[in-house]
């Protein structure tokens, strides 16, 4: 062997580590989180209520307030995320435009998601007086996963082949027709996939929540707009905290891996979908 | 509409800055280098900048080598089959809450790092950055990856006429030219873990004091996401208190907005 | 195949907004009772199992819920009307008293705890077994670094404060230093609730730190305060003789007289049946069992 087919070995072998390695350390992360969280799940965990502060009972209305949260982020999200991306790809002309509004996308993804949480308090728990509740958490966690929805939406409506565009100009469909008979149906995989990410986004958040919609017991499900409701994060968040028992520490792992569980869940239908938006490409 | 996003980061702003005023008016400059935060009294926030910018700093150190070290691993040498995998996988990594690290942290990473130091505790900077290297780890090889993946085919093929083995390819021909990419996959990584609250929160110490000497990675620490999530329940209502972590937010807020930016920039630049 | 999809995305939302508009039947239109408890991590424990418990009696006609924060945030949101009862395991400082003088901010005793000055295990087996309030003092300030300067192991210590507005704090540092605000330069690590200084305490093999009774076991020990020649063990029955001098009263804070349904889980709490669970929970009852 000469002395460069050598070192190609040895820089092959080096870079082989340093991916090993970093698999290694994220496979740890994801098996230590079920090594520790299996052993606490079985159905009554995930059918009961919490009591004795955690240490018994399980996580369902946890749960239930986690999907509320996420499920009226996106409610709200979705038809501004929708309206922005369509107004960007077929009503606005100028590139530069686009351009600065992308910046503007990412920057908002950017933000630190607890200025979120004191922000949205102030502004829609104190000042539009909706207090600690599920619905604040809401309108915070919809503000957040606004760039999601639109970024996703927005690449499927720009990958659209142009022939279906021509087709429908042929027709001489208005612009309104052509959102509604060949964009939207066309870019459906992409307005499935921006969902699942941004409920993906909802369902990890804590910090924006933690002191702007939720409560460690009391209530299991809102009945009024200003309810508070228990979430699995901010459960977890309690647990590890102030938790007294050994039980409630392996509820909290429980309640981890439940919460990773839905979050890869999602991300992974996502991937899914995202595989069958058309491409320009596969014209 | 499409406006909206725009509306909302200038709104943010003009908030954190209208609430942080009367702070601003009452320690001046001694709130961005007083050493000294004690609710009531004084308010200095050097000792939150340091512990942010040493976390993400460290983190960036930590996890350079594995994010870079894989991504050229993945986009060079691994079969096409493979690489989407890898992709996948990272994709779904990233998602991984803040909350599920921090209970690793709480409950594994601290232990390690007190044990394997000979610590006396094991709350300290270096398990933050630890934690967040880890939490960004995904996200940078990702984005590098991408960058690597992008350079166009002819570079290669030039620099593989010259009579080049394939590693001086990469780092002559390959690596430079997707460098913006890289730089801008970075710093998107680092503004996302300046901004973590949770996971930094349950394991930095909570110390509001800049270590002795300053580089001693080994004590406890506080970044101005932890400060904010502990301190911020108690200070709602306040005044004083409360426009001084509002203006902590600022800080924060115009800190990651650069990294942001930086990395917006640079990856605007790769396209 | 796409039409399909859509129209399934559509029934999704649909089903989605369907069930969350009707979550319950008359949604929007309460008819519970509500109370919101917010406060002190130390009666944190207690307060959600008796509003378990008061909740099953009343038939789930009432939703009490319970949040932590310390007790300066329970004491704030009672007096902001932000909270019906604000929990704290202190009294309501002089300051407070000021700021708030519009509220009529009253107390009302559930329990009694003390705060003992804890140490790690390995600290008491080695012989660390009473300190003196100077000495607990002088770690606090820094002057004293090392275990072995009291008797203890030649091992640096860790000394473990507390977030400044937590009540166990106050009620520490007033009779440490004889100043509820006092700063301690000496410590290493902050820490919030209860539960996170216990498990750091518990962690280490050389920390002290100031945590109410509930919370210790064998990993955190409680040591005696000397008091001249007198060691003062950290037991309930100090406590309950008012012997401990490091003791405090577990308040719910309420802003003018307690009406309706607060009124009566005030009154489950200091009922027999809700001093049981004080006791339970690890405080010393104030009103007859």
């Amino acid at each position: 062997m000469n002395r460069n087919a050598v070192i190609e070995k040895v820089v092959w072998g080096f870079l082989c580590c340093l991916m090993a390695l970093s698999l290694a350390i994220l496979v740890f992360v994801l098996a230590a989180v079920i090594a520790k969280g299996l052993p606490a799940i079985d159905w009554e965990f995930l059918s009961q209520v919490s009591r004795n502060f955690g240490a018994a009972g399980g996580i369902l209305y946890q749960t239930l307030g986690t999907l509320i949260l996420m499920a009226g982020a996106v409610l709200v999200s979705l038809p501004v995320a929708l309206g922005a991306a369509l107004l960007q790809t077929e009503y606005l002309r100028s590139e530069r435009i686009k351009k600065t509004l992308r910046h503007l996308i990412y920057s908002l993804n950017g933000v630190p998601t607890i200025l979120f949480g004191l922000a949205g308090y102030m502004i829609f728990g104190v000042y539009l007086e909706a207090g600690v509740s599920w619905l604040t958490g809401t309108l915070i966690l919809a503000v957040m996963i606004l760039p999601t929805l639109q970024v996703s939406i927005q690449e499927a409506i720009e990958a659209l082949p142009e022939k279906y565009r021509d087709a429908g100009t042929a027709l001489g469909l208005t612009p309104w027709e052509m959102v509604r008979s060949v964009i939207l149906p066309q870019s459906i995989f992409g307005i499935v996939t921006g969902v699942l990410l941004g409920l993906a986004r909802a369902a990890g958040e804590t910090a924006a929540i933690m002191f702007t919609a939720t409560t460690f017991s009391g209530i299991l499900l809102p009945q009024t707009w200003t309810d508070p409701v228990p979430t699995l994060q901010t459960h977890i968040l309690i647990l590890a905290q102030e938790a007294l028992s050994p039980q409630a520490i392996a509820n909290a792992w429980g309640a981890g891996l439940v919460l990773l569980t839905l979050v890869f869940v999602l991300i992974l239908a996502a991937h899914y979908f995202r595989g069958r938006i058309p491409m320009e490409s596969e014209r | 509409m499409a406006f909206i996003s725009l509306a909302t980061v200038v709104m943010l702003f003009a908030f954190l800055v209208q609430q942080s005023l009367s702070v601003i008016a009452a320690e001046k400059w001694n709130f961005l280098f007083g050493l000294d935060w004690w609710a009531g009294e004084t308010y200095g926030a050097l000792p939150m900048i340091y512990g942010s910018l040493m976390v993400t700093g460290l983190a960036l150190i930590l996890v350079l080598p594995l994010a870079l070290g894989g991504a050229v691993f993945t986009s060079e040498y691994l079969p096409a089959r493979y690489r989407l995998w890898i992709k996948g996988l990272m994709e779904l990594f990233a998602g991984v809450p803040g909350i599920i690290y921090g209970l690793l942290g709480v409950a594994l990473l601290g232990g390690w790092v007190k044990n394997t130091f000979g610590l006396i505790d094991g709350n300290t900077l270096l398990t933050a950055a630890l934690l967040l290297g880890i939490m960004v780890l995904p996200t940078i090889m990702t984005l590098a990856e991408d960058a690597l993946h992008a350079v166009p085919g002819q570079y290669r093929d030039t620099a593989f006429s010259l009579g080049l083995m394939k590693w001086q390819v990469v780092l002559s021909a390959v690596i430079p030219k997707a460098l913006p990419g890289i730089a801008g996959a970075v710093f998107l990584g680092l503004g996302r873990a300046m901004g973590e609250t949770i996971a930094v929160m349950l394991v930095i110490g909570g110390l509001d004091k800049i270590p002795d000497p300053w580089f001693n990675v080994f004590a406890s620490g506080q970044s101005i996401p932890s400060k904010l999530g502990r301190e911020a329940a108690e200070a709602i209502g306040t005044d004083l208190q409360w426009s001084a972590l509002m203006a902590l937010g600022l800080t924060l807020f115009l800190m990651v907005m650069i990294l942001t930016f930086m990395g917006n920039f640079f990856l605007k630049r790769a396209q | 195949m796409k039409q399909v999809f859509f129209r399934i995305l559509i029934s999704v939302v649909f089903f989605i907004l369907f069930s969350a508009v009707s979550l319950s039947p008359g949604f929007a239109e309460d008819r519970r009772e509500k109370i919101q408890v917010v406060g002190s991590t130390t009666v944190l424990p207690l307060v959600t199992r008796a509003a378990e418990v008061f909740a099953e009696e009343k038939k789930d006609a009432v939703a009490i819920t319970v949040n932590s924060g310390g007790s300066g945030v329970g004491i704030h949101s009672s007096a902001t009307g932000r909270a019906d009862i604000g929990m704290a395991s202190r009294e309501i400082s002089n300051k407070e008293r000021e700021r708030f003088k519009n509220s009529d901010l009253k107390t009302i005793v559930v329990g009694r705890d003390a705060v003992a000055c804890v140490v790690s295990s390995e600290v008491y087996a080695a012989g660390v077994k009473a300190l003196s309030r100077k000495q607990i003092r002088d770690i606090y300030l820094g002057k004293i670094k090392n275990w072995k300067d009291v008797g203890g192991p030649d091992r640096e210590i860790v000394v473990i404060d507390k977030e400044r507005h937590r009540g166990t704090r106050h009620v520490f540092m007033q009779y440490v230093f004889g100043d509820e605000n006092a700063r301690a330069p000496g410590a290493r690590l902050v820490t919030g609730s209860n539960n996170e200084e216990q498990s750091k305490i518990a962690q280490s093999d050389a920390a002290i730190g100031m945590l109410s009774l509930a919370w210790i076991n064998e990993d955190v020990v409680g040591i005696a305060i000397l008091e001249g020649d007198e060691a003062i063990e950290p037991t309930l029955e100090n406590v309950r003789a008012n012997r401990f001098p490091i003791s405090r009263n577990l308040n719910f804070v309420v802003a003018g007289e307690p009406e309706g349904i607060v009124r009566e889980f005030v009154d489950f709490i200091i009922s027999p049946k809700g001093q049981k669970m004080v006791k339970a929970s690890g405080y010393v009852p104030v009103h007859p069992l």
